[in-house]
C-alpha cells in the first residue's frame, strides 16, 4: 500500500541531482493537490450558483475535466520517488543483497520502457488535438464551452517524462548498489517490511492534533 | 478481411444501420469480410475519429458536436433551425455534404472517408420540475444539449451542461440538468423518460449530425469484391435503418410517454417563429464568421446545405 | 494465434508479474501494451516488416488512453473523498466522535469496544479510506480500552475491523472505482453503502456484545454518564452529522423531489465543511499542505492503478476475453448462485494476499461481465433474472459484495493492512497480536456477508427508492 519508504541521501552527484529532481517532484505534486482543493471550491460555487442564483457555472464539467489530469499525473514522479505506487513484496521482500537490487533493477528498467513508449503515445495524443494554424492552437476542444483540450493532453506526457528521469536516477541507483554489493544505497525506496510501511503511514497522520 | 467496428452504448435504433451493413457485407462475400461491432470495447465515443486516424479499427461512428474543432464542417448539419424535416431529408442532405470537397479533406486529415450518415429526427426536450409553458421559463435551466443545439438554448438563457449519453440519466435524477434534449430512440435507450415529467413537441431546433467514417487505408487495402460488397451495401442499411426508426422506434415514442405520465408541451406557431428568429441567424452568422477564421469555405457550406435542404424539401 | 489466446496468455503474465512485485500500476500497463502490440502485429500475419505498424498503432492506442479515461466527472469524486478524511483529521472530529459514541453506548456489555465500532463507523461517513480510519483510531481507542482492561490484542483488533467500514459507508473511494470500472451510477452506489456499513456495524458490535456477556473478565461497560453530559458531547461530533446529511442530499432526497446536486458536489461541499472547521480549529498551512500532498499521493497512486488497467482492459476489447470468460462462467452446470459464492470465495482467498483496490481492479473486467452474464444480461428484467434482481440492481449488489470482500481482506492474514497498521501505530503490539484479535471479527464478516447474499434487499432498497 502507500507508504513513505526511506530513501536514503548523501553527498554524491547521484544523491545530489535525486534531491534536485524531488524538489521538482514537490512542486508538481503540490499542484495536484491544490488542483483538489481548487475542485473543492469549484463544486462549492457551482452548487451556490445553480440554487441560489438560479445562474448554474457555465462549463462546470469542462472545468472539472481540465482539472482532473492535472491531479493525476502532475505527482506520478514524486510517488515513485517515494515507493507509494503499491506492489505485493511478498516475493520480492525475501531477496536481499546483490539478488534484490538485479530485481529492482529489471523491474525499475521495464517500468521506463512502458513510459517511454507511453510518452511517446500521449505525445502522439496531444499532438492529434494541436494545430499551429487554429485558433487557440485547438484542434479538439470541450463539448460546452469550447476550452481547447491540447493542455490538458500535454500534462500526461510532460508527467510522464519527469517519471522517465526519475526511473533513469533510480536505476543508476539500483546499479551502483549491484556493482558495489551496497546494503543500504542511496537514491532509491528501500523495501520496508509491510509493518514498516504501516508505521510510516501512520506517522502521516500523527503531528495532528494530538 | 475482418474489421473493428467502434460504436458505443447498446444496440439501439441508432446503430441499426451498422448492424445491418455488417449482415450484408458478409452476405455479399461469402463470410469472406466481416465486420466485427464492439459496443464501447475499442474506444471512448468523443476518441473514436483518434482510433480511425491511428488505424486501431476502421470503422466508427462518431457525432460532430462532441467535438467541434475535429470535424468543422459537418458541424454545418447541426445548425438550429435548419429546417430538415423528415429522416429521409437529413439522409439525403448529409449525403450529399458528405461530398463536397471541403468536408471530404476536413476528414482526411483523420485518415477518415465518410461512409454514411445516422439520420436523426428533430431534438425535443424531456425535463424534470415545472414545465416551461413558454421560452422564457428555460432561462437560467441547466439542459444537456450539445452543439448547435446548446448553442440555440443559449440564446433564450439556457446553460448547456455536457456529459456523456451514459450519465445523463444521473445528471437528470440528480438535478444536475433541469432538461434533456435528444431524439426519441434516446430518450427511451438512456431511460429519460422514467424520471422526465414533460416532453417538448415542436421546439424541434435542430439535430446531430453522427456519420459513420472508415479508415482510408483500410478502405484501399480491400479486393474490389469486398470494396464493393461495403460500399453497394450502404443504401440498402440505410434504407432498413430509417423503416426501423420511422416504423418501430416511433411507434413505441407515444405509448412510452402515456406509459410515464409525461406531459406533452406544445408551443404556439408565434414562439417557435419567435424563438427561430433568435437563434438560427445569429448562431449561423457565427458559425461563419468562426469557420471563416480557420480558413473553410463556411458560407459556400451553408449555402450548399439551405439549397440542398429547400431541393429535398418533402411536399 | 486467436485473439483469445492471446488475451489469456497476457493475462498471465499480467498476473505473475503482479505476484514477483512489480508496481500493480505499470504491470498492468505493461501487459495491455504488450498485448495490444501482439493482437495488431498478429493482425498482419507476424510479418517483420510490419512489427513497427503495429507497435506504432498500440503505442498510439494505449496513449490515448491515461488523458482520455482520467479527465472524467465521476473520477473527479476520488480526491475530494481523499481530502475530506484528512481533513476530518486535522478537524479533531476523530476525537470528538470517540468521546461522544462512548457516553451514549459505553454502558452496554463490552461498551468500550462498541463505541469503537461506532465511532468508526463515524468516521467513515466522512473517510473515503479504510486505512486512515484504522490508523487514526488506533491512537485513541486502544489507550482507552487497555486502560479500563480490555484484552490488547482484542482491543487492536477491535479497531483493525472498525476500520475497515469505511470502505462501505459512503464516501468510499472504492465504490467509485468500482462504479467507475463497471460503468454504473455512482450515486446509487453510494447510496446502497449505507445500509449494509450499518448492518456490519451492527453486527460487529452483537459480536461485541456476546462475547463481553460469555467471556468474564472481558471488560467493563463505562457507565455513568448523565444526559446532560451526554448531550454536551454531540456539539464537537455534530459536523460529522451535518456532512453525511450534505451527502446524502446530494445523492438523493428522502423527502422526495430533486437531489441538491450530484456526488461530486456533495463531497466536495462536505469537504469544504470540514476544511472550515479545520481552519476553526488551529489548521495552518503547513498542515493543509501536508494534507494536500498527502491527497495527492493517495489520489496518484489510485489513478495509476486505474489508468495502467484501463489500458489492458483496452486491449481485453481487442481480445474479447471478457466475452469469453462469461460465455464459459453461464455454461457451467451448476446454480448460478452457487458459481456466485465460488467467485466471493475465490476473493477471499485473492484478497489474503493481495491489496483491495489493485485486486478489484485487476479482476473485474474480466468477472464482472461474467456476474452480469450469469444473472441474465445487462439489461434483463427481474422476473428473468438468476438472481432475481433487474441487470442493474444485480450491478449494484455485485459491488457491494465485492467491496465487503475487499474489506475482509483487510483484516486477514496474511497481508492484512488494516492489521499492518495498527501494529505499526502501537509498539506494544506486533501483526500476529492484531490478527489473533481481530479474528472473531472474520465470524461477523462472513456473517454479513452471508446475510447480503441471502437477503439482497438489504442492500437493494435504499437505491431502488430513487
Ligand atoms: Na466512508
Ligand atoms: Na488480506
Amino acid at each position: 500500500m502507500a507508504g513513505h519508504a526511506a530513501v536514503l541521501e548523501d553527498d554524491s552527484l547521484l544523491s545530489r541531482l535525486e534531491r534536485t529532481l524531488f524538489k521538482l517532484e514537490t512542486l508538481l505534486a503540490l499542484i495536484s493537490g491544490i488542483a483538489v482543493f481548487f475542485l473543492m471550491v469549484l463544486a462549492v460555487i457551482s452548487v451556490g450558483g445553480r440554487n441560489f442564483f438560479n445562474q448554474p457555472v457555465p462549463g462546470y464539467i469542462d472545468w472539472i475535466e481540465q482539472a482532473m489530469p492535472l491531479i493525476a499525473f502532475m505527482g506520478i514522479a514524486y510517488t515513485q520517488r517515494l515507493g507509494g505506487h503499491i506492489r505485493m513484496d511478498m516475493v520480492i521482500g525475501t531477496l536481499s543483497g546483490r539478488w534484490l537490487w538485479a530485481a529492482e533493477f529489471v523491474g525499475t528498467f521495464l517500468i521506463l520502457v512502458l513510459m517511454i513508449l507511453l510518452v511517446w503515445g500521449s505525445w502522439a495524443h496531444f499532438q492529434r488535438s494541436f494545430d499551429w494554424n487554429a485558433p487557440l492552437w485547438s484542434r479538439d476542444s470541450s463539448m460546452d464551452i469550447a476550452l481547447p483540450l491540447w493542455p490538458a493532453k500535454l500534462l500526461a506526457p510532460v508527467a510522464f517524462s519527469v517519471l522517465c528521469v526519475r526511473l533513469v536516477l533510480q536505476l543508476w541507483g539500483y546499479g551502483r548498489a549491484f556493482v558495489l554489493g551496497l546494503v543500504e544505497p542511496v537514491a532509491v525506496p528501500l523495501v520496508q517490511s509491510a509493518a514498516e510501511q504501516a508505521a510510516a503511514e501512520a506517522e502521516t497522520v500523527s503531528d495532528g492534533e494530538d | 478481411t475482418e474489421w473493428n467496428v467502434s460504436v458505443w452504448g447498446k444496440r439501439r435504433a441508432f446503430t441499426e444501420h451498422i448492424e445491418k451493413l455488417a449482415e450484408l457485407v458478409s452476405k455479399k462475400t461469402n463470410g469472406e469480410f466481416t465486420l466485427n461491432i464492439s459496443y464501447g470495447g475499442l474506444s471512448k465515443n468523443t476518441e473514436n475519429l483518434d482510433g480511425i486516424s491511428i488505424g486501431a479499427f476502421e470503422m466508427a461512428q462518431f457525432c460532430a458536436g462532441y467535438h467541434r474543432d475535429k470535424n468543422p464542417t459537418i458541424t454545418v448539419l447541426e445548425l438550429p433551425f435548419l429546417g430538415v424535416s423528415t429522416l429521409e431529408q437529413e439522409r439525403e442532405v448529409s449525403q450529399a455534404l458528405y461530398k463536397q470537397p471541403a468536408v471530404v479533406k476536413d476528414l482526411a486529415r483523420w485518415n477518415a472517408t465518410l461512409l454514411m450518415p445516422s439520420p436523426l429526427p428533430q431534438y425535443n426536450f424531456v425535463g424534470v420540475g415545472p414545465a416551461p409553458t413558454k421560452l422564457a421559463d428555460f432561462k437560467g435551466m441547466a439542459v444537456r444539449a450539445t452543439g448547435g443545439i446548446g448553442q440555440a438554448m443559449e440564446k433564450i438563457g439556457a446553460v448547456p451542461t455536457s456529459m456523456s449519453a451514459t450519465e445523463v440519466r444521473q445528471a437528470l435524477d440528480s438535478g444536475v440538468v433541469k432538461a434533456v434534449a435528444f431524439a426519441p430512440h434516446a430518450h427511451m435507450a438512456f431511460g429519460t423518460i422514467e424520471t422526465g415529467k414533460w416532453w417538448t413537441t415542436n421546439l424541434n431546433p435542430g439535430t446531430v449530425n453522427c456519420p459513420v467514417v472508415v479508415n482510408t487505408d483500410a478502405l484501399n487495402a480491400l479486393t474490389d469484391t469486398e470494396r464493393e460488397a461495403l460500399l453497394g451495401s450502404v443504401d440498402e442499411a440505410l434504407d432498413y435503418y430509417i423503416d426501423y426508426y420511422n416504423n418501430n422506434t416511433m411507434k413505441k415514442w407515444g405509448p412510452a410517454l402515456d406509459a410515464h405520465g409525461i406531459e406533452r408541451i406544445t408551443y404556439s406557431p408565434e414562439a417557435i417563429a419567435a424563438f427561430k428568429k433568435e437563434a438560427a441567424g445569429p448562431v449561423a452568422a457565427a458559425w461563419i464568421k468562426e469557420m471563416s477564421a480557420r480558413g473553410l469555405p463556411a458560407q459556400k457550406l451553408y449555402d450548399f446545405v439551405e439549397a440542398e435542404i429547400a431541393k429535398t424539401a418533402p411536399n | 494465434m486467436a485473439a483469445i489466446d492471446i488475451g489469456i496468455i497476457v493475462t498471465i503474465i499480467m498476473f505473475v508479474m503482479v505476484l514477483v512485485g512489480m508496481r500493480v500500476a505499470f504491470a498492468a500497463a505493461l501487459s495491455g501494451m504488450i498485448g495490444l502490440i501482439w493482437i495488431f502485429w498478429s493482425k498482419k500475419g507476424y510479418a517483420g516488416d510490419e512489427f513497427f505498424w503495429a507497435l506504432t498503432v498500440a503505442v498510439k492506442t494505449a496513449g490515448q488512453v491515461p488523458h482520455s479515461k482520467i479527465a472524467s466527472q465521476a473520477l473527479s469524486l476520488i480526491p475530494t473523498f481523499i481530502l475530506i478524511g484528512y481533513l476530518a483529521y486535522y478537524a479533531g472530529l476523530t476525537k470528538a466522535l470517540f468521546e461522544a459514541a462512548k457516553r451514549w453506548v459505553g454502558w452496554l456489555p463490552g461498551g468500550l469496544a462498541v463505541s469503537t465500532i461506532f465511532a468508526t463507523a463515524g468516521f467513515a461517513a466522512v473517510s473515503g479510506a479504510s486505512v486512515a480510519t484504522a490508523a487514526v483510531f488506533a491512537r485513541i481507542a486502544i489507550p482507552e480500552m487497555i486502560s479500563v482492561g480490555y484484552n490488547k490484542k482484542f482491543a487492536a483488533g477491535v479497531v483493525a475491523a472498525g476500520g475497515t467500514l469505511a470502505s462501505m459507508i459512503p464516501p468510499s473511494a472504492i465504490l467509485v472505482i468500482y462504479a467507475i470500472i463497471v460503468e454504473q451510477d455512482v450515486g446509487k452506489l453510494l447510496l446502497a453503502g449505507f445500509i449494509p456499513g450499518m448492518v456490519s456495524a451492527l453486527i460487529y458490535a452483537a459480536l461485541i456484545v456476546g462475547l463481553a456477556l460469555t467471556i468474564p473478565k472481558f471488560g467493563p461497560p463505562v457507565g455513568g454518564f448523565s444526559w446532560r453530559q451526554r448531550f454536551a458531547a454531540l456539539p464537537g461530533a455534530l459536523p460529522i452529522a451535518f456532512v453525511i446529511v450534505i451527502i446524502i442530499f446530494f445523492i438523493y432526497n428522502p423527502f422526495g423531489g430533486d437531489a441538491w446536486g450530484t456526488p461530486t458536489e456533495g463531497g466536495a461541499l462536505g469537504a469544504f465543511v470540514v476544511f472550515c472547521m479545520a481552519l476553526w480549529k488551529g489548521m495552518r498551512w503547513t498542515q493543509l499542505k501536508d494534507a494536500l500532498l498527502e491527497t495527492a499521493k493517495l489520489a496518484v497512486m489510485i489513478f495509476t492503478i486505474i489508468w495502467g488497467v484501463l489500458i489492458y482492459v483496452r486491449f481485453l476489447g481487442f481480445a474479447d476475453l471478457p466475452g469469453a470468460f462469461a460465455e464459459w462462467i453461464t455454461s457451467l452446470h451448476q446454480p448460478p448462485l452457487m458459481t456466485l459464492v465460488m467467485i466471493l470465495l475465490a476473493y477471499a482467498v485473492l484478497g489474503m494476499f493481495m491489496d483491495a483496490i489493485g485486486m478489484l481492479l485487476l479482476t473485474l473486467p474480466v468477472v464482472y461481465p461474467a456476474v452480469m452474464a450469469l444473472n441474465g444480461g445487462e439489461f434483463v428484467s427481474a422476473a428473468d433474472s438468476a438472481f432475481g434482481m433487474s441487470g442493474p440492481m444485480c450491478a449494484i449488489w455485485f459491488g457491494i459484495l465485492v467491496v465487503k470482500m475487499a474489506e475482509f481482506c483487510l483484516i486477514t492474514p496474511p497481508i492484512g493492512l488494516n492489521c499492518f497498521v495498527v501494529a505499526g501505530v502501537r509498539d506494544d503490539l506486533s501483526v500476529q497480536d492484531v490478527f489473533k484479535g481481530v479474528a472473531p471479527f472474520f465470524i461477523a464478516d462472513a456473517i454479513t456477508i452471508a446475510t447480503l447474499v441471502a437477503l439482497p434487499q438489504i442492500v437493494l432498497w435504499l437505491p431502488s427508492q430513487v
